[in-house]
């Protein structure tokens, strides 16, 4: 799923990329307050976080300490050195496009 | 793929990163009944030094500098408001906590500070008069110091 240069075409489509850049930001957050923040149904959120999921970006949890029934989600190592590595990319396009000679 | 990603589609999907991070940057603050909890003993502090005497005022701040430390731990300096989400300490800004205790501190000198003034003055109850000034001050500042760390993270992030 990953192209070259950092480009990653599994985090690249506009929902999952919301979510991405919004857990990148975070140690962690609430399914609801992803959901509620970009307009999402849960069906909807649910499954880009399984995509998501499925190929190591992110981690789902429910805390058993926790009285209210949460699901918190978090970006892996591997998730966040994607991302990082697809903003570089997404720059580098930008730059290209900026250098280029008119 | 991304050698047919035009730049109007990149700039677009940065565009997107920068709010996701924006979203999690306006959840940067303390929860309400911080800032209501910390005037109330605050208040509740300074009557007692009027009023009590000396081994209560000393049980009263011990009890309550272990409970603010318990409960301003868990709060992290902003980073989790509410039980939503929990931002990241490198986007809150390494000197979030620092200008947070820089506040408490600064609220402490100016209630001695307000106190003496109010004593020399001839007041009956020098410390309720300081503490009830800087109950409003954190009641006040508090949320502006919390709005001033959210403004420091949006502009580290756009440098």
């Amino acid at each position: 799923m990953k192209d070259g240069a950092g480009f990653d075409e599994l985090i690249h489509p506009a929902t999952r990329l919301s979510i991405v850049a919004l857990l990148a930001a975070a140690d962690w957050a609430d399914f609801a307050f992803i959901r509620d923040e970009l307009g999402l149904s849960d069906s909807a959120l649910s499954k880009q976080l399984s995509t998501l999921a499925e190929a190591g970006y992110v981690t789902v949890e429910r805390p058993l300490s926790d009285r209210r029934r949460r699901v918190r989600t978090r970006l892996t190592p591997l998730g966040r050195k994607r991302f990082v590595a697809h903003v570089a990319a997404l720059r580098g396009i930008l730059e290209a496009t900026e250098a280029a000679p008119v | 793929m991304s050698n047919s990603l035009s730049d109007a589609e990149a700039r677009l999907a940065l565009h997107e990163v920068e709010r996701g991070r924006e979203r999690v940057i306006d959840q940067i603050g303390m929860p309400a009944w911080y800032w209501w909890g910390l005037a109330a003993c605050w208040v509740g502090l300074g009557v007692l030094n009027d009023v009590a005497n000396a081994w209560a005022i000393a049980i009263a701040t011990v009890a309550f500098g272990a409970v603010h430390s318990a409960v301003s731990q868990r709060l992290l300096a902003g980073r989790q408001r509410t039980g939503d989400v929990r931002v990241r300490a490198d986007v809150v800004g390494r000197r979030a906590p620092l200008i947070v205790f820089g506040f408490l501190i600064l609220l402490a000198g100016v209630t001695v500070a307000a106190g003496f003034a109010a004593y020399a003055d001839g007041a009956e109850h020098p410390a309720t008069i300081a503490s009830l000034f800087v109950a409003a001050l954190i009641l006040l500042g508090g949320p502006r110091v919390m709005a001033a760390i959210r403004d420091h993270a949006r502009r580290a992030e756009s440098r």
